[in-house]
């Protein structure tokens, strides 16, 4: 209908400028209407129609005026001037999206063989006008020859990878356009803003045609599924799977995260509402040293159009190392003991006590030669920093030298370590730790009063932060574990720790007996490259001595809250990957950031990195320094197979090895295709009208011939197409000049 | 309602505490001292005290005594003072006796005493419940028992608390002897008798034995000093007849012990 009234395509507008051809300046156009406008206003006005002369006078003047306007315009020879391609001197290049996505079926048919009737209708029309170079998009653009050549098969789709080689080709080739025949699964993150904004540069108008259905009628689609990248031995280890439904609201599914063929943790879980997001934590014990291919899943329901997508691989390296914490305790007390009985069972974990037992006496325990700590509290740093966590108990802080305080905010600062405050006679406020740099470390504001450990029975509460929280987690029901919680056997005393600091998370709370008022009881906070917390009680050991001894709510407590001060804590070599899944691509970047035994970062080291593949094989690489970040040195390693890898960095300065990082990554070929399945017509549209094209349903795919000639890329030519004759302009003269003669026949003028 | 709802709930809240909560410091008539002073601080809340095991004394025909009570109080309150002397612990300057009949509250005193073991004769649910304080991590020290008639006794209800765990000499390098001090040099410590008998040793009780009970992980957790009085050692450390040598070694051995307790 357009191209009736207008002659021309919608895109010739839109692509082209106007141009007046007439035989004036086309100032002057508008000069002459307003002077005829006058004269006829004028003329009018002396023949004015009696009753409400006024407002037919000023209706006809309008309708002769605009007529004569129009009269004047089409004089003037209006015209449109337009860049269109040579005919036969032009390619056109037809990418099609061969990967698996394309072989879903929507409503009965595949979207392979939706593309091919659509093609069937578009290559005669385009190869009259151009020539036309077939394209089959997977990882990247393949030339084929015919459109049999497609067979749904790709393990994935990159379109700014196919775009970016159909640019080069551009280089040599006049290409006009480019039409992209998709359902928009792409499985590179997206197109990069290089490739577009090459695109724009040279001209290329991508004009994009969707398949597939945009919203799956019944469909259960895993969205992410978040794993540590490492844990300790033996750790209650979360993984948190996000997805989202449609079809299935309030249906039971059974969630699950499998090691091969071992079931590690499973849950039913009831279904959220149509399209919307839901996130269920799993737990499950990360068992022994060694690399995890953790499967996590929705099992399918009957009727899934997709069940491929209800599965994601996740890789956990899982630690071999014994992690040292150095727990340094101000008086002998049962906490301690208690503390140390809970900590014997972990055998991942190691923590080694310095106990001041008299004035002048300290009493050492898990020490590795009896030189360890013979002189107290650390006084170098490389001593210091040799544990991944401190906990300082019921200890003056006095009793520590000014240096060493410093040592402690590096500690935690530089080194990444962990710190936990205890409560005590002589802990928190009590203990003097309202000073520099404890007040920076702290996770809380303490109080500024004294008196504040109060010998008293008080009971425990879990906040929502700390019902979420793996340290606190008792048993993996979280309902039940929060009951769980307020069961706990009374604790005899209880700290006021003070007001927790913007950004510091209160897990738990403690009620003393009686009262109203609650009090922060475990509070946490990251600091700098490590983390701190208080704990502000001592009483805690009556969870075990009055509960029967097979309850094991208080060891687990406090392995997991020793596990939090730990496992985050780096060594001196990191490596790492920037993701710990490699999709459809052999290239892994691996980073490692170096430092030496005082965490100062060591620019002048040379960093191997071995990597051992699914087959047993193994690499090594040579990791290049990053001029730009001391400490940071680089590598690529290409995975030759599909599969987990580990990788293991090592550092040296010299003959002297500074340490070892490790890293797990998985390369997966063909897995993300089966996910995000629905048309993404959203990147298609985006695509298209960046680049200056349109997207077109497959039925309107005939209309994109008449589109492309209208390109500025490849050999064009300026053409100037004349306006004065088109049918709309003749149309409304003759309404015009009829609504005039309707207006005088109803006045009774005519 | 709602007022109802809450004063309920404190009210059962106030219950449970109640039934939980640790007793109060209490008295008991002994045998030998009765109406002993008690010093102005005993009312003090601290970490620790030093907690005197109530138990039933074996019956000499119709005749039952306490047996429980010998020493008591003033040799806890001495060697409360010694510990506070000369450790950081925060000691109470009094004793707490704990009766294994008393619901929970055994399980409020983790290093439990008990002197004259010669003489318990405890019942099958005081022998539970001492088991199960043990094995939640409670210690216990015995002490002031003589010979091979008395050991019997001692065995009778001690084979009734932790049958699988055997009875074993306790070696001079493990940690219980080296905590504070180092003990590798030990003699009888002799009773009060010695004033009059001139013997450091009682019945056929001529060695003085250093045993215990471990738990499965290594950890002694009933230290048993046979053939020795270390009770009255502490009770008669202030009168110049004692020797000083051997009151010297009942407190390092009671500070070693409670250090070992509150480390392991």
């Amino acid at each position: 209908m357009f191209e009736f009234l207008f002659k021309y395509p919608w895109t010739a507008f839109s692509k082209g400028s106007l141009v007046w051809l007439g035989f004036g300046p086309v100032w002057v156009l508008p000069l002459v209407i307003v002077l005829g406008a006058a004269i006829l206003g004028w003329l009018l006005w002396r023949r004015r129609f009696g009753t409400g002369a006024v407002a037919r006078t000023a209706a006809v003047w309008a309708l002769q005026t605009a007529f004569f306007a129009l009269l004047l315009a089409m004089l003037w020879q209006p015209a449109l001037s337009v860049a269109t391609l040579k005919p036969q001197q032009n390619i056109v290049a037809v990418v099609v999206d061969d990967s698996r996505s394309m072989a879903i079926r929507d409503g009965g048919s595949m979207r392979r063989d939706e593309a091919r009737h659509a093609l069937d209708r578009l290559l005669p029309s385009l190869s009259q006008r151009f020539q036309v170079r077939l394209y089959r998009l997977g990882q990247s653009a393949e030339r084929v020859q015919s459109p049999r050549a497609f067979q749904a098969t790709a393990p994935a789709t990159h379109i700014g990878d196919g775009l970016r080689q159909i640019i080069a080709d551009s280089a040599t080739l006049p290409v006009g356009a480019v039409v992209l025949l998709s359902d928009g699964a792409d499985n590179s993150g997206g197109i990069d803003l290089d490739t577009l904004s090459e695109l724009r540069a040279k001209q290329i108008p991508v004009q994009t045609v969707g398949f597939g259905s945009e919203r799956l009628d019944r469909d259960i689609e895993l969205l992410e599924v978040q794993t540590p990248q490492s844990s300790l031995a033996g750790s209650r280890v979360a993984a948190q799977i996000s997805f989202r439904q449609r079809g299935f609201a309030g249906q039971k599914a059974k969630i699950v995260v499998r090691d091969g063929a071992n079931i590690l943790a499973m849950r039913e879980i009831t279904l959220p509402a149509d399209g919307a997001q839901q996130s269920e934590p799993l737990l499950f014990q990360s068992g022994n040293p060694g690399v995890r291919n953790l499967a996590a899943s929705i099992d399918p329901l009957p009727g899934e159009e997709n069940p491929a997508n209800n599965r994601m691989t996740r890789v956990m390296e899982v630690r071999g190392d014994k992690p040292r914490i150095l727990y340094v305790e101000g008086e002998p007390r049962w906490e301690f003991k208690f503390i140390r009985r809970a900590m014997d069972e972990d055998h991942n974990v190691q923590l080694v006590t310095l106990l001041r037992a008299t004035q002048n006496k300290n009493y050492r325990q898990g020490i590795a030669d009896p030189k360890e700590l013979e002189e107290g509290f650390p006084a170098r740093r490389e001593d210091l920093f040799g544990y991944s966590a401190l906990v300082l108990g019921s200890l003056e802080a006095n009793w520590l030298t000014p240096a060493q305080h410093e040592m402690i905010r590096e500690f935690v600062d530089r080194r990444g370590g962990g710190l936990l405050f205890l409560a005590g006679r002589f802990g928190l406020a009590e203990g003097g730790y309202a000073k520099e740099p404890f007040t920076d470390l702290l996770p809380v504001t303490l109080p500024s009063h004294r008196n504040t450990y109060h010998i008293a029975p008080a009971y425990v509460d879990l906040t929502m932060a700390g019902r979420d929280s793996l340290i606190c987690r008792l048993v993996d029901d979280p309902q039940v574990n929060a009951e769980r919680w307020k069961k706990l056997p009374y604790m005899m005393n209880w700290q006021e720790p003070g007001t927790p600091k913007a950004g510091a998370a209160v897990l738990a709370e403690s009620i003393p007996g009686g009262a109203r008022n609650r009090y922060p009881l475990l509070v946490t906070q990251n600091f700098g490259r490590g983390r701190t917390s208080v704990f502000a009680s001592s009483g805690s050991w009556r969870w075990q001595m009055l509960q029967p001894v097979e309850d094991k709510s208080h060891e687990t407590f406090w392995r997991q809250m020793m596990r939090w001060l730990v496992t985050g804590t780096p060594g001196p070599v990191v490596l790492t990957t920037p993701s710990p899944i490699v999709a459809d691509d052999s290239r892994v970047k691996l980073r490692a950031e170096v430092r030496d035994k005082t965490y100062t970062p060591a620019p002048d080291a040379q960093v191997e990195a071995r990597v051992i593949g699914p087959d047993g094989s193994s690499g090594t690489v040579t990791m290049r320094p990053d001029p730009a970040e001391p400490g940071i040195y680089a590598a690529e390693y290409s995975a030759p197979v599909a599969g987990s890898y580990i990788a293991e960095a090592v550092a040296r300065r010299g003959k002297d090895e500074l340490g070892r990082g490790v890293a797990a990554f998985r390369r997966e070929d063909g897995v993300a295709e089966e996910f995000h399945t629905e048309q993404n017509r959203e990147l298609l549209e985006r695509l298209a009208t960046q680049t200056g094209g349109r997207y077109y349903r497959p039925a309107d795919a005939a209309r994109i011939t008449d589109e492309i000639t209208y390109s500025p890329a490849g050999i064009s030519v300026r053409q100037t197409l004349d306006l004065w004759n088109m049918p709309v302009l003749f149309l409304l003269a003759l309404a015009l000049r009829s609504g005039e003669w309707l207006l005088r026949r109803r006045w009774g003028l005519i | 309602m709602r007022i109802c709802f809450v004063v309920s709930g404190l009210f059962l809240a106030l219950l449970c505490l109640a039934a939980y909560a640790q007793k109060e410091f209490r008295e008991y008539p002994g045998v030998e001292y009765e109406n002993f002073p008690l010093p102005p601080d005993y009312r003090d809340k601290t970490e620790f005290t030093r907690a005197r095991l109530i138990y039933p004394s074996v019956r000499y025909g119709w005749r039952r005594f306490n047996s429980w009570t010998i020493d008591y109080p003033r040799s806890d309150r001495h060697l409360l003072a010694g510990i506070r002397r000369l450790t950081r612990i925060d000691t109470r300057s009094v004793e707490q006796p704990v009766n294994p009949d008393d619901g929970d509250d055994i399980f409020n005193w983790p290093f439990l005493y008990a002197v004259e073991v010669g003489h318990w004769d405890l019942t099958d649910a005081q022998c539970g419940k001492i088991r199960e304080f043990l094995l939640r991590g409670g210690f216990l020290m015995v002490d002031d028992f003589h010979g091979t008639q008395e050991w019997d006794v001692f065995i009778a209800s001690m084979s009734r608390i932790l049958p699988e765990h055997p009875i074993v000499e306790l070696d001079n390098k493990d940690p219980i002897f080296h905590t504070l001090y180092d003990l590798d040099e030990r003699f009888q410590v002799a009773g009060a008798q010695y004033f009059d008998s001139g013997k450091t040793y009682e019945k056929d009780g001529y060695e003085p034995r250093w045993r215990g009970i471990y738990d499965d992980k290594g950890r002694v957790m009933v230290a048993i000093c046979h053939n020795m009085d270390l009770g009255d050692a502490w009770e008669w450390s202030d009168d110049p007849r004692y020797p000083e040598k051997w009151a010297s070694l009942a407190y390092r051995i009671g500070v070693n012990y409670l250090i070992y307790d509150m480390t392991h």
